[in-house]
């Protein structure tokens, strides 16, 4: 397989294939940042096709130095604030407030787009959707720039260096947005009604 | 019957209720692997390469097209006529030419050159005249609104005036310069 430096390489020599195999490789973690820090998959998937054409357009001041997955961030977290501060604000129906916080039906949502365990029992299936479907709640409620980091740490393994190059935030920074979001969410997971199966029992007795 | 992602979500909890950083760390890392991803719509790649192949093609449009002939300027009805008229009055002015290259010629002497050089250099001074004139009205409003700021305390107050502003203009560069931050953003 080739490296990232490589496909780079490729593709500035103007390989097609090299572009569509650097968007197969990136795209769950572009789009993965974007539509959590958007909350709006149809938004998230234009910022992201955007996020790619950026890239592509300016992929000769790659530095192969760099973890092309960082430069793809980096790109990522500009695109999104700056269409965040281009966005109109939008007004939300009481409905929609009124039911947040619960394990309601939330088609249409980002969580509804989440993939689908398919070699699962229905049960397990189930949990494991309204468990994932709970955990965006959660990160849908935190500060973006905690948001920011939880994704790019925890679920796309970035390290605290490259989030503080993405961020362009002080790794003590870093740090304790992390450390104050990790709280945060579990908070919300304990009010959602997923706190660990020994407090519930405790509070049941 | 527990699932193993119940039991991922237990341990990440009670560690955070327990203040075990590391394992919280590890188990909310663990949780999110196990977790159903979040993937891109079917085809998002097809779609990108789609997008781009139409933007390279777009950009290279200008350079694509076959060069735009040319408009002959005197395709024109209206040019052809102007151009014959002009023609026409150089033909009919060049009979007065003879008689113009003599008063030309009758400038050219020495009395006509002394006549031009003693006429510019009264014109200069004149010139020079009212900028001095306007040089000294200036001067006096300036001594006017100077002579208050002499006083030590004036100068002081025109002096932390002059800090202030500074001070200000380097912070809403600071502001509109500033790298991209979430601090601004309504999300």
């Amino acid at each position: 397989m080739l490296t990232d430096a490589e496909l780079v390489a490729r593709a500035l020599e103007g390989r097609q294939e090299a572009f569509r195999e650097i968007v197969v490789r990136f795209e769950r973690p572009v789009y993965s940042l974007v539509a959590r820090m958007l909350q709006d998959p149809a938004a998230a998937e234009d910022l992201a096709q955007e996020v790619f054409i950026k890239a592509f357009r300016r992929l000769d001041t790659y530095d192969p130095e760099r973890k092309l997955s960082s430069w793809l961030f980096k790109i990522a977290h500009n695109a999104t604030i700056d269409y965040l501060r281009r966005r109109t604000p939008e007004t939300v129906p009481l409905e929609a407030s009124s039911s947040s916080g619960t394990r309601d039906d939330d088609r249409g949502s980002l969580a509804a787009v989440l993939a689908d365990g398919s070699a699962e029992s229905p049960a397990t299936a189930a949990e494991r959707r309204d468990m994932a479907r709970a955990l965006e709640q959660a990160i849908a409620r935190l500060r973006p720039e905690y948001r920011e980091s939880v994704v790019m740490f925890y679920v796309e393994g970035a390290s605290y260096q490259e989030i503080c190059e993405v961020t362009g935030l002080p790794l003590g920074t870093v740090k304790t947005n992390l450390h104050r979001a990790r709280k945060e969410l579990a908070q919300q997971m304990t009010d959602m009604g997923w706190a660990p199966r020994e407090t519930r029992d405790a509070r049941v007795s | 019957m527990r699932s193993a992602d119940q039991d991922l979500l237990d341990r990440w909890l009670a560690a955070e209720q327990n203040d075990r950083a590391d394992e919280a760390d590890a188990a909310l890392a663990a949780l999110f692997t196990a977790l159903p991803p979040l993937l891109p719509p079917a085809g998002f790649a097809d779609r990108v390469m789609l997008r781009a192949r139409l933007e390279m093609e777009t950009a290279a449009v200008p350079a694509a097209l076959p060069a735009m002939p040319r408009r002959s300027l005197f395709t024109s009805l209206w040019v052809r006529a102007a151009l014959t008229l002009c023609l026409l009055s150089i033909g009919v002015s060049v009979l007065w030419l003879p008689q113009m290259l003599r008063a030309v010629a009758g400038l050219l002497s020495v009395g006509g050159l002394v006549r031009i050089w003693t006429s510019s250099l009264v014109t200069a001074c004149r010139w020079l005249g009212s900028a001095l004139g306007l040089w000294d009205f200036l001067m006096t409003v300036g001594r006017a609104l100077a002579t208050p700021l002499e006083t030590p305390t004036m100068a002081l107050v025109l002096v932390s005036c002059l800090l202030v502003s500074l001070l200000a203009f380097r912070s809403l560069r600071g502001l509109i310069t500033r790298d991209r931050s979430w601090t601004y953003v309504n999300s």
